[in-house]
């Protein structure tokens, strides 16, 4: 049987043997590592017969996997899921446990600290909690960037990054929420320990070419912007550093460059209740 | 869906690194398209259509045939991404080896019988050689032609026939006119050597 190792990487069994090896693979640890550098081996083989797909390939490949719904992980399978992503997921959570009762109402504080589980609000809202999770993952990711940067911008993103999974992770981040006047949602996650809030917003409607949204913190003494989001971001995220309690973040609609104070009526505004 | 037409996130993904660090950032990527993530999915797509649609081609020769199936593989991509286990094996050689099985798979549901036959009978050792408009090869490819031409003349012939002909072994045998025991064993010996050639992590 160990002489078929080679024949089953490069699919070169019937579909009887196929099926017996198969079996046999089951309880031949020794058969299982041997295939999986074999199967390693068989995709260089593949590397080195690399061609360059028709054009029109990538757009219907695309296309269909918006209209494919993907399958489950199986049973017992363990996801690769850091910390971060988890505790995020929980905070997100806790945030649609307290929505539930009132979806269409105005920002509320939530609970991490809540006693009400967040497993059941995961149970409950599978899709909308999938929604999020594929939020939170963005958000563990990094912030959105240009596809061409410069490594000055990389570095600063990355850099920008790690102080976003910073306040992710603080003991005391707390989530705010709010719908987008527009369409769309605006969620922060802030620290009062760190004085830092992320602001990440998603399905907010594009803007034409020359409209950006604007990011500010409101304080009775006035405002600053923390930045632009790119209107051509699907999902966007700024980190706003010296916030205190009492401050507010607003998102407004300016021309493209941004300006120095908000010139329109914001779109969404999050209160920072520490 | 209704977020079609919305451009999707703009992530920072982590520094691919060139060889290693892009292996690792696939097995990331792909937990991120386990998640729904559309822009991963592009990014997965970059960096496999080539050696999906290359390795297809190879064995089915026929392009409309050949776009079909690795449509069809990299849309399995994104349906099953949740099965992908980094602790079975390389992101790359998951997408890669279910590539190569749908191509045979189609070969021999398709050649049931005599005509594959026939076929086997006519068709010349070299033509398994190359396809044309290759892509340039990368490092990695280019190494395992060099690792590949390193081995025995009967050991790189029946590989190139089981892997790029999608020929089974006995046909592979019946081939090169060798006994069945003889073509499993070089099959073996040769995929080894190769991988000992490469330095491939099992």
């Amino acid at each position: 049987m160990h002489v078929l190792t080679g024949s089953y990487a490069l699919d070169a069994l019937g579909a009887q043997e196929r099926t017996e090896f198969e079996r046999h693979l089951q309880h031949c640890p020794s058969c299982q590592a041997e295939v999986r550098g074999l199967h390693e081996t068989a995709a260089r083989l593949a590397i080195a017969r690399s061609a360059r797909p028709p054009a029109q390939m990538e757009q219907r490949v695309l296309a269909a996997t918006y209209r494919t719904r993907q399958l489950p992980p199986l049973a017992g399978q363990r996801l690769r899921r850091d910390l971060r992503q988890t505790r995020l997921a929980r905070l997100f959570a806790g945030w649609l446990t307290a929505g539930q009762s009132r979806p269409d109402a105005q920002p509320r504080r939530s609970g991490r600290d809540r006693g009400n589980g967040w497993g059941n609000s995961w149970l409950r809202s599978p899709r909308l909690v999938g929604a999020v999770a594929a939020a939170c993952v963005a958000a563990a990711v990094g912030l959105g960037i240009t596809q061409v940067a410069t490594q000055h911008q990389l570095d600063s993103a990355h850099a920008t990054s790690a102080a976003i999974a910073k306040v992710l992770d603080a003991p005391d981040a707390r989530i705010e929420a709010t719908p987008a006047s527009m369409g769309g949602a605006v969620t922060v996650v802030v620290s009062a320990l760190q004085r830092e809030a992320v602001v990440t917003t998603s399905g907010m409607p594009s803007l034409s070419s020359s409209r950006v949204y604007q990011v500010w913190v409101m304080s009775s003494s006035g405002a600053r912007s923390v930045g632009l989001l790119s209107s051509t971001d699907h999902i966007g995220q700024l980190l706003a550093s010296g916030v205190q309690s009492g401050d507010q973040i607003g998102i407004t609609v300016e021309p493209s460059g941004g300006t120095s104070r908000p010139t329109t009526t914001p779109v969404a505004t999050v209160p920072l209740t520490t | 869906m209704h977020d079609m037409n919305r451009p999707e996130i703009r992530a920072a993904r982590p520094d691919p690194g060139p060889a290693e660090g892009e292996a690792q950032d696939l097995a990331f990527l792909l937990a991120q398209v386990a998640r729904g993530d559309h822009q991963a999915f592009e990014a997965v797509y970059a960096q496999l259509a080539g050696p999906v649609y290359g390795v297809v081609r190879q064995v089915l020769r026929d392009p409309a045939q050949s776009e079909e199936v690795a449509q069809e593989v990299l849309l399995e991509v994104w349906r099953s991404a949740s099965r992908f286990d980094p602790a079975r094996g390389s992101g790359v050689a998951w997408v890669l080896t279910m590539a190569h099985r749908r191509a045979v798979d189609r070969v021999r549901s398709e050649n049931a019988g005599s005509r594959r036959e026939q076929k086997v009978a006519s068709e010349a050792v070299t033509e398994y050689e190359d396809v044309a408009d290759t892509v340039e090869t990368s490092l990695e490819g280019q190494r395992a032609r060099r690792c590949l031409d390193s081995l025995t003349d009967l050991q790189s012939e029946s590989i190139k026939l089981a892997y790029y002909g999608g020929y089974s072994y006995p046909e592979v045998a019946q081939l090169l006119g060798t006994a069945l025991g003889t073509v499993k064993t070089r099959i073996r010996d040769g995929l080894i050597r190769m991988r000992d050639c490469m330095g491939v992590m099992a």
